[in-house]
């Protein structure tokens, strides 16, 4: 019989022990998936950079001059959260920057070649830029997204027709002129915009005449150098240094800015200390699987000369082509979903079904996609079998679902107010979009489209459904040709019985993919802290 | 915006040029609905002719897989019976953790501990699965394997299910963390005013509070699960297994397993020709396993639809 004794006893019974246990149990299990996977990334990093031959006293080397000087910046950064920020933007900024580099030199100087870069810069890609400082310069004009439309279907046309006259002017004006014009100079144009109108620092146009004098200037010291050509050189000054040096500026003009400088000094010292002193006192260090050699080989059936080479030049080359249509497909598509589509009527009923069309895709397993690469694109459409196209395309359509949802949430955040603002002083539909929307959803498009690409370069099972080679001695050479790509190429050789395989090669591709990983994702969360700081 | 006043010259060409770019944004967005009709005619079709070859009580009640050795039988129910093992090892992972992280970040941990551990959570979904796969088999399946009396195949189902389950904890931790957080506040102090400990709070009110969340989390993990490829294929190996007994059943997650996403793959990378009933086959199991995820991705949006708790 419950009397209000018992229900008081109930209330006396309360124990502070249950929901001590209680809350230590959900913080434990929070913490259980990121210490596992923890683990199994210290036993990875372990064999890939074969850790075990290096002995002790290297050990107590590397804690002293990198390991505790670094740990010590971060425990400063923890309090002094600018200083923090300021080194976590410029170590993304340069891994960004020459993740790019090298993403150019595979697209441009390894695939491609210099000479059809330029035909096809000269067709699709100035023009566009043309009209892009154009419509800057005028934004009432309202035929420019129509042009650029007509360049992005009839370039590329115009481009293959005439692509043996174009060709001539690369060996006319010799390669790294084409860098210089294709990539230099759009970079310094850039500088000078970020500079001027984004950052407001002022001297934006001596920035820009900085990065082409350095371009010059620096030849003569280039080209005493052995590793690296005047053509390299320039493709990096483009993604590498000008980015990089806008960013050290930036932040050189902010004083309470400058102690962020420290962390990657300590960490670059702390690096060239270690090998100065290993190298004085003879100790023996790991033996890297992951190094030089492993990233600019072919594939081998010997472990020590194996390589990541034509996996990764075809993974970037299907990723950037990944990119190119996702970033239309998806953007076009929100800016439907968000701007054009009716409100009422049939134009509603349709504009919902493919909302609902749209998050049910995201759920459709990827190996399903596989299949419909398969049948689509391989077969029917008869683009190949394990072709970078196909490839490329059915990555597209996995990701894509992805993009639009992220797109519509950026376009979303964007205020009514200010699109009313734009309406009420008599811009149409496309204006407003293109005037006002767009510039403010860009970083959130960008960052759900960078985050969605780190899911597509690492996807193995579509790939392997349409085709692509396991294996692939030398890289891709055109959209048709036969590919490899990073996960691929792990999956091949994870099959390998042998340890130097299963502990060594593999283990250097999954670190090799899991850096690209990480730098893509780093460069969008950072995209995405400047927009949230900003629209507050 | 036809009441605006127009300033900026010619009307006509205006609404034309105005009309296309509408054109061109609603062709990018039709292109989803293109894909999900190119999905289903690419795999009904390949289907409709393989269920010519084979009956569909053959292939829906089979009990035997084995597309490769003649006479050939393509019973799906083995196949059906590895993913279900690899996806219940996977959810005796995921769900209770993932709830019990969801319970944490929602309401316990402090805004500046839980702003550092969702974008970490999230990291768990964003390596890539043959990464996983590896992992299972090179490092997971060996720890595993030294447990005494535990005896592990080189592939067994053990090992994928729980680098599978590590995988989809953001999965399920995320949705219900959105949902517990739905929960409002004034309804945790009417139950702190009845002299509720956090632990009942949190048990008793929050968690029932945010059940449709919970469960839709749960389903939508299951159907990623099902539909997980590559660390199936790395890890798992090939051999489709139906048993016979419970012992047999409980042996099956030591064992080699093979499940719809594993051998799709196989039929797809094996030398089978395009014309013949194996390769067909593959199809087959295709639609199995889209309409099986697709059931479950309508139902987990079924539930948060209907039985969301609707506060005001």
């Amino acid at each position: 019989m419950a009397t209000p004794t018992s229900s008081e006893t109930t209330f006396e019974s309360v124990s502070r022990t249950k929901g001590a246990v209680f809350e230590y149990l959900t913080l434990g299990a929070s913490l259980f998936g990121l210490v596992a996977l923890g683990v199994l990334l210290l036993y990875v990093f372990w064999d890939a950079f074969g850790l075990a031959t290096a002995e002790i006293a290297w050990y107590g080397a590397l804690v002293i001059c990198v390991v505790a000087p670094t740990l010590g910046f971060v425990a400063y950064a923890r309090r002094n959260t600018v200083a923090g920020e300021v080194a976590l933007e410029l170590v993304s900024t340069a891994m960004g920057g020459l993740l790019a580099g090298f993403g150019v030199i595979a697209v441009i100087e390894v695939i491609a070649g210099p000479a059809v870069w330029f035909a096809y810069f000269l067709t699709v890609v100035a023009p566009l830029v043309g009209l892009f400082l154009y419509n800057r310069a005028r934004p009432e004009v309202t035929w420019v997204g129509l042009a650029m439309l007509g360049v992005l279907i009839a370039g590329p046309i115009i481009g293959t027709l005439t692509l043996d006259t174009l060709t001539q002017i690369e060996s006319l004006i010799g390669g790294p002129f084409v860098y210089l014009l294709s990539l230099v100079l759009p970079a310094a144009v850039i500088a000078r915009y970020v500079i001027d109108d984004y950052l407001e620092l002022g001297n934006g146009n001596f920035a820009a005449g900085l990065v082409v004098a350095v371009a010059f200037f620096a030849v003569p010291l280039i080209d005493t150098l052995p590793l690296v050509s005047r053509s390299v050189w320039l493709i990096f000054l483009s993604t590498l240094v000008t980015p990089l040096g806008i960013v050290a500026w930036k932040n050189l003009a902010a004083p309470e800015n400058r102690v962020g400088f420290a962390g990657p000094g300590i960490f670059i010292g702390g690096v060239g200390l270690l090998l100065i002193v290993t190298d004085a006192l003879g100790l023996s260090g790991p033996t890297p699987w992951f190094d030089w050699q492993y990233l600019t080989s072919n594939p081998s059936r010997f472990a020590d000369q194996a390589g990541l080479y034509s996996a990764i030049i075809g993974s970037v080359f299907i990723i950037v082509l990944v990119a190119l249509i996702t970033l239309a497909l998806g953007v076009g598509a929100a800016i439907f979903l968000e701007e054009y589509a009716p409100d009422s009527g049939p134009g509603a009923a349709i504009a919902r079904l493919i909302r609902i069309n749209i998050s049910n895709l995201a759920g459709v397993p990827s190996v399903v996609y596989g299949i419909l690469g398969l049948a689509v694109f391989a077969n029917l459409v008869g683009l190949g079998f394990g072709t970078v196209i196909t490839a490329a395309l059915t990555l597209s359509l996995l990701i894509l679902p992805i993009v639009i949802i992220s797109a519509r949430e950026a376009i979303r955040a964007v205020p009514d107010s200010i699109r009313n603002a734009s309406y009420g002083m008599g811009a149409t539909k496309w204006q407003t979009t293109r005037n006002i929307v767009l510039p403010r959803a860009i970083p959130g498009i960008l960052t759900g489209t960078i985050l969605a690409l780190g899911r597509a370069i690492g996807e193995t099972a579509p790939l392997i459904m349409i085709g692509v080679a396991t294996t692939k001695f030398s890289p891709p050479s055109g959209l048709f040709s036969k590919t490899t790509a990073m996960p691929m190429q792990i999956f091949a050789w994870s099959s390998y019985p042998s340890a130097e395989f299963q502990h060594g090669v593999v283990a250097a591709g999954v670190v090799t993919l899991l850096v690209v990983l990480l730098t893509m994702n780093s460069i969008a969360i950072l995209l995405r802290n400047k927009f949230e700081t900003e629209e507050l | 915006m036809s009441n605006t006043i127009d300033l900026s010259g010619d009307r006509g060409s205006q609404d034309l040029r105005e009309g296309i770019y509408g054109v061109v944004f609603f062709v990018c967005a039709a292109i989803s609905v293109l894909t999900t009709i190119g999905i289903i005619l690419a795999l009904v079709l390949p289907t409709l002719t393989f269920l010519g070859e084979v009956p569909i009580r053959e292939f829906l009640l089979g009990t035997q897989f084995s597309p490769a050795i003649q006479p050939t039988v393509f019973g799906v129910l083995p196949l059906v019976f590895g993913t279900l093992l690899i996806t219940v090892g996977a959810a005796a992972v995921a769900l209770p953790v993932g709830l019990l992280t969801a319970t944490y970040l929602s309401e316990y941990a402090s805004h500046r501990r839980r702003a550092v551990l969702k974008p970490l959570l999230e990291i768990l979904a964003g390596v890539p699965t043959v990464v996983y796969g590896y992992f299972a088999l090179v490092y997971v399946t060996p720890l595993l394997d030294a447990i005494p009396g535990l005896e592990l195949g080189t592939f067994n189902a053990l090992s994928a299910s729980l680098v599978m389950g590590i995988m989809i904890i953001p999965m399920v931790s995320s949705i219900s963390e959105d949902s517990m957080s739905a929960v409002p506040e004034s309804i945790r102090n009417a139950a702190y005013g009845l002299g509720a400990t956090k632990y009942r709070v949190s048990t008793s009110v929050v968690i029932p509070s945010a059940v449709s969340g919970i469960a839709s989390s749960y389903i939508l993990a299951l159907s990623r699960a099902i539909g997980e490829t590559m660390i199936v294929v790395v890890a798992a190996g090939q051999s489709a297994r139906f048993p016979d007994s419970i012992s047999g059943l409980l042996n099956s997650f030591f064992q080699s397993t093979q499940t719809m996403t594993s051998a799709i793959v196989q039929l797809g990378t094996s030398d089978l020709a395009g014309g013949t009933t194996a390769y067909r086959a593959l199809f087959a199991i295709g639609l199995t396993l889209f309409v099986m995820t697709f059931v479950l991705n309508v139902v987990s949006d079924v539930i948060t639809m209907r039985y969301q708790e609707d506060y005001e």
